[in-house]
């Protein structure tokens, strides 16, 4: 018994353009945007019809290359990144990242 | 005619309920009330055909053949002192997210066992393909029970945000609508937009500076929206799946025993462990776009 999995020149091969089409950077994703605006992902078997290959191997290179784009790094940073804005808010609640109308409403 | 009004969950014989004959405003009324007096804030409900942004394959006939609503319920909200703490693990551990779910739970009873409609909680977890069943947020805000952000959450405009759960139904009650008003951006917002080109959520999570986003805001609307999905798993699910895969992935790599020993003993390995026992559901494990957002800052503000 074994189980699927894309072989790596497959998913070297496609796993930019999956990223792109599958949105990973979600660029005006939103239904409410102007519809003009508007940019949805394709889904697995859009793309996989773009790109001329299965849905299912679709699936598996986007699944992969979600994982596959931040090093372990970024998560050890976003412990930090965390810790900081939690701590910011805490000290300064909503004037940490918008002052001047704090301390406009103070003066009203 | 308010149909089986008065009978208990689990007394409804299916054949007995005549759909010509039910007052499906009354059942409506009815079940939010019990939505209401278990401890939702908002709800909602969307006509099942309606979800036509939403990718074939995650509409709610795809759930339940035959869907005609999708009610929705909200609520469950961290607690005002939960924003306050300093101490950002603080929030990771005591998510809320299940209790929502456990109300959808139970409204999806009601209607099986007391109206006598197909009802089908939508899962909160994820398919194989990493993706959601269906849009819970879609469905909130077709239902009027908040709006999309900049941020990206359903935000409702007098709570702000919120947990949302939601049940797909053959049950065909009386559909409300989206808010004819966006609750974002936050009129404070809009005026930090217009002399600093930023938000309070775009300033505390940047994607030009290692953050996940961006927007632009034209009117007192949001007309551009940039969201990097990879880096806010790494924040959102910092100790959970993603964090797992990657420490292990480490650990495989490395051939030195000592040094394996390291990673695997490691704070944020061990801490992922113990955040993947906690879990029941799924974990919200950043919630600094919104801790700063305006909206709902009412209830959350106390003595």
């Amino acid at each position: 018994m074994g189980f699927y999995f894309v072989d790596p020149k497959t998913y070297k091969k496609y796993k930019d353009r999956v990223l792109e089409l599958s949105h990973a950077v979600q660029i005006n994703f939103q239904e409410h945007l102007p519809a003009g605006n508007r940019q949805p992902a394709l889904s697995d078997k859009q793309i996989a019809q773009r790109l001329g290959i299965e849905e299912h191997v679709v699936r598996e290179i986007r699944c992969v290359a979600e994982r596959d784009k931040y090093p372990i790094d970024e998560f050890e940073a976003a412990i930090h990144f965390k810790d900081k804005a939690c701590r910011d808010y805490a000290a300064k609640g909503m004037s940490s990242v918008m002052s001047k109308y704090v301390k406009r409403a103070k003066k009203e | 005619m308010r149909a089986q009004s008065r009978k208990k969950p689990g007394k409804t014989d299916p054949a007995e309920t005549d759909s010509a004959h039910m007052d499906f405003e009354g059942a409506k009324a009815e079940i939010t009330g019990i939505a209401h007096k278990s401890g939702a804030l908002v709800w909602g409900v969307v006509a099942a055909d309606a979800f036509e942004a939403a990718p074939e394959g995650r509409r709610p006939s795809d759930l339940l053949p035959r869907a005609e609503s999708v009610l929705v319920v909200g609520g469950a909200q961290p607690r005002a002192g939960d924003w306050q703490s300093p101490n950002y693990q603080h929030m990771e551990v005591t998510t809320t997210s299940d209790r929502i779910h456990g109300l959808a739970l139970r409204l999806a009873r009601v209607v099986e066992d007391h109206y006598g409609y197909y009802a089908v909680c939508v899962p909160a977890g994820v398919d194989h393909g990493q993706q959601p069943f269906m849009s819970i947020a879609m469905a909130a805000e077709l239902a009027g029970c908040g709006s999309k952000s900049l941020a990206g959450p359903v935000l409702h405009p007098e709570y702000g945000f919120m947990y949302f759960g939601a049940i797909v139904t053959t049950m065909p009650l009386p559909a409300d609508g989206p808010l004819e008003i966006p609750a974002c951006p936050a009129p404070e917002c809009v005026e930090m937009y217009s002399s600093e080109g930023l938000t309070p959520c775009t300033r505390v999570c940047p994607i030009a500076s290692g953050g996940c986003l961006s927007g632009r805001i034209e009117d007192g609307r949001i007309v551009e929206r940039q969201y990097d999905v990879a880096r806010c798993t790494t924040r959102v699910q910092n100790y959970w799946v993603p964090g797992f895969q990657k420490v292990l992935g480490e650990t495989l790599r490395e051939r030195d025993p000592e040094k394996q020993k390291m990673i695997l003993y490691s704070s944020m390995f061990s801490r992922t462990l113990w955040s993947m026992t906690y879990a029941n559901v799924s974990q919200g494990q950043c919630a600094e776009c919104m801790r700063v957002c305006p909206l709902g800052r009412a209830h959350r503000t106390k003595q």
